[in-house]
């Protein structure tokens, strides 16, 4: 009994031995011949419009990427998971990632509840994350963000600048949000606070939905009780759609602005005339506008997948979210590891990709981009209104 | 006054779409006692068909609304004959669950087929062209969907109370082996209530696509409602399901007005929870007792 025992503790000390030193060599993820990135998303439910456009852009880029023989000879596998925007799904599908299919980095999930749900899972586990897609204004202040990089706007830092345009330029004298009441809604409806604060505008109303929600009628009254002449939105895009066309209906026409979540093309469709002259914020370049790189982009994405036809904006910024994640692995040569990434993603200074520009990583900065810019909707295209609006760097 | 008026106006117009949902619910339950989880879904379904109709292949309105009112129909009486029936032996909270795998199912199904991305529904009648009576806005759209919803309640109520179908049908829900020894055919009936329930539902999508949007979620909140609405009128009863629709529309608009928009989607959760304590058989149901 007592041999058996000892047979045992050394059969086990063994197979501890033997994948220590195995994790050592080999880093998650990562073979001679592959990288496992992973990703949650909204695939179906409310978001699934967001999610299927940026998972499908991720998913184009990556067979581009692979079609060209990868990165130093390493195909890229994405492994995507749907979470139908819900916050205790995509923990679930975060875990299964990061302790079943072993994923080297997460890229992208979206929704600002969602990736504050997983945010200190993924944190504690050391698991590189490139571009939450949700607010990057929530990093500022947390800690251990050795192995996050973000190259997002922060939902705050552009409802304050969306309100200051809107005061300053566009002549707005009261603002009324429409917000979705989460944390999406809820940090762009902060932003606006704080650009209230430093104009003279006046907040006359906020308005929030559900994220189920479909009658906007009572809504639409709201808001145009509240006496605003500017109404600004932070919604999906059915119901942005949804608000402005019912606002239309009831004879309320406010200036309208909206966050960049809202900047795809299709709104022009679902939205109608009631789309038209509606101001936006972007962070890269909108295609179909003139620049070169973008709209290659789009041809060579929907070349890949003809179906990002329906969401060609979320399609680019699902491609902006992975392209620095390519360019650092490009960067960190053959021999890939968290901390060579790490440094590769560091070394960014001013980078640009074929849809992100402007990149800048740094040891003490792990946010990538600070710049919005203004555009606004005009016979079913947009036009850009300023150039590049910096705001500080928070992380 | 006129606000209230308007927040009426606008609760009457979207109650009368909770009704139709609800009818579908009530219709089946009284029948089979199976609340039908995958009403909203069928619903959805229903309407991606004449979707697919009207645009792809560019047939009419009318046709494309009858041909897939029928074809959900069917779709219903197939779901009954193909999975409800030979699942006899399961219990009724069994029946219930494989309906919530029919939902899944034909949500993937719309996704698959159709994608997840929002759509236009071309309609016939406009949500932009309005009518204005003394400071109430009401669009075309609203006014239509009420009076279709109407005359399909009134319809409804005529097939099921003024029919010897109607007969059939609620001698099946009073007492299925009684039917039978009096010679209705029960299977057949049971399926045909499946159809209609389904074609109830397609019609209640046909006519909220063009108000919501269309995409395959777009029936989550509206099933809720027509959930809600059905038990408030009494989920036994159809006049109650259409008042019940009406009043919530009602409401839930007057509520969001001038109490608080940002809990109008709990309130039907909070109607709910009081009906079934304060009067279990609703509105208009009559409580439910069973000889044993």
């Amino acid at each position: 009994m007592k041999t058996a025992s000892r047979l045992c503790l050394v059969v086990a000390l063994l197979v501890v031995a033997a994948t220590g030193a195995g994790a050592q060599s080999q880093e998650r993820g990562v073979t001679d011949t592959e990288i496992v990135i992973g990703s949650s998303q909204p695939l179906s439910g409310p978001a699934a419009f967001w999610g299927q456009g940026v998972g499908g852009g991720m998913d184009a880029y990556i067979r581009m990427i692979n079609d060209r023989g990868g990165i130093n000879g390493r195909k890229l596998r994405l492994v995507l998971r749907d979470d139908g925007y819900s916050p205790t799904r995509a923990v679930a599908n975060v875990r299964e990632l990061v302790e079943r299919e072993r994923v080297f980095a997460i890229v992208s999930l979206i929704g600002s509840a969602n990736a504050f749900a997983v945010r200190d899972y993924i944190i504690e586990n050391s698991v590189l994350w490139v571009t939450p897609t949700a607010d990057a204004n929530m990093w500022a202040g947390f800690r251990n963000k050795k192995y996050l990089f973000v190259t997002y706007p922060g939902y705050v830092d552009e409802g304050r600048i969306l309100t200051t345009y809107a005061a300053q330029k566009e002549g707005a004298k009261s603002v009324a949000v429409f917000y979705q009441n989460d944390l999406y809604g809820q940090k762009g409806l902060l932003g606006i606070k704080r650009g209230v604060a430093e104009t003279k505008i006046k907040l006359a109303g906020a308005v929030p939905y559900e994220v189920t929600d479909r009658d906007m009628s009572g809504h639409a009254l709201k808001l145009r009780q509240s006496g605003a002449d500017s109404v600004i939105l932070y919604a999906t895009p059915t119901q942005g759609a949804l608000i402005v066309r019912e606002m239309a209906k009831i004879g309320f026409t406010p200036k309208l602005f909206a966050s960049f979540t809202l900047a795809d093309p299709l709104m022009f469709q679902l939205a109608g005339d009631a789309w038209n002259g509606i101001i936006l914020t972007a962070y890269f370049p909108v295609p179909g506008v003139g620049d070169v790189k973008v709209d290659g982009m789009l041809d060579a994405l929907l070349k890949v997948n003809p179906q990002l036809r329906a969401s060609p904006f979320n399609a680019l910024a699902g491609v902006s979210f992975i392209e620095p994640f390519v360019e650092a692995v490009r960067r960190a040569g053959p021999n890939v590891t968290r901390d060579s990434v790490v440094r590769a993603f560091e070394s960014m200074k001013n980078w640009d990709g074929d849809v992100i520009r402007g990149v800048t990583f740094g040891p003490n900065q792990h946010q990538g981009i600070n710049r919005i810019y203004i555009i606004k909707s005009e016979n079913r295209q947009y036009k850009k209104l300023t150039d590049w609006i910096t705001y500080p760097v928070g992380f | 006054m006129a606000l209230l008026a308007q927040y009426v106006v606008g609760g009457l117009a979207v109650g009368s779409l909770y009704a139709l949902v609800a009818l579908g619910i009530v219709l089946l339950y009284r029948t089979s006692r199976v609340l039908n989880f995958a009403h909203g879904d069928l619903a959805t379904f229903g309407t991606f068909l004449a979707f697919a109709m009207l645009t792809a292949a560019r047939w009419p309105f009318s046709v494309s609304a009858t041909l897939s009112l029928l074809l959900t129909a069917v779709l219903g009486a197939a779901f009954f004959f193909f999975i409800i029936r030979p699942a006899k032996e399961s219990s009724l909270l069994g029946k219930i669950v494989i309906t919530l795998g029919l939902a899944l199912v034909l949500q993937g199904a719309t996704t698959a087929l159709w994608g997840t991305d929002t759509k236009i529904f071309p309609f016939p009648l406009s949500e932009t062209k309005v009518y204005r009576l003394s400071g109430i806005v009401i669009s075309q759209l609203s006014v239509g969907s009420f009076a279709v919803g109407l005359v399909l309640m009134a319809g409804l109520y005529g097939l099921v109370q003024h029919t010897r179908l109607g007969l059939a049908m609620r001698a099946v829900s009073q007492d299925t082996v009684a039917a039978q020894v009096l010679g209705i055919p029960v299977k057949r009936i049971f399926a045909l209530t499946w159809g209609l329930a389904s074609a109830l539902g397609a019609a209640s999508g046909i006519l909220l696509a063009p108000v919501t949007l269309l995409d395959p979620y777009m029936m989550l909140d509206p099933f809720l409602k027509g959930f809600a609405a059905a038990v408030l009128g009494g989920i036994d009863s159809m006049p109650g399901a259409a008042v019940g629709g009406l009043v919530l529309g009602v409401v839930e608009s007057v509520f969001a007005g001038y109490i608080s928009v940002r809990f109008k989607t709990t309130l039907s959760f909070l109607i709910i929870i009081a009906v079934l304590v304060i009067r279990p058989e609703g509105l208009l149901g009559q409580e439910y007792k069973r000889r044993v």
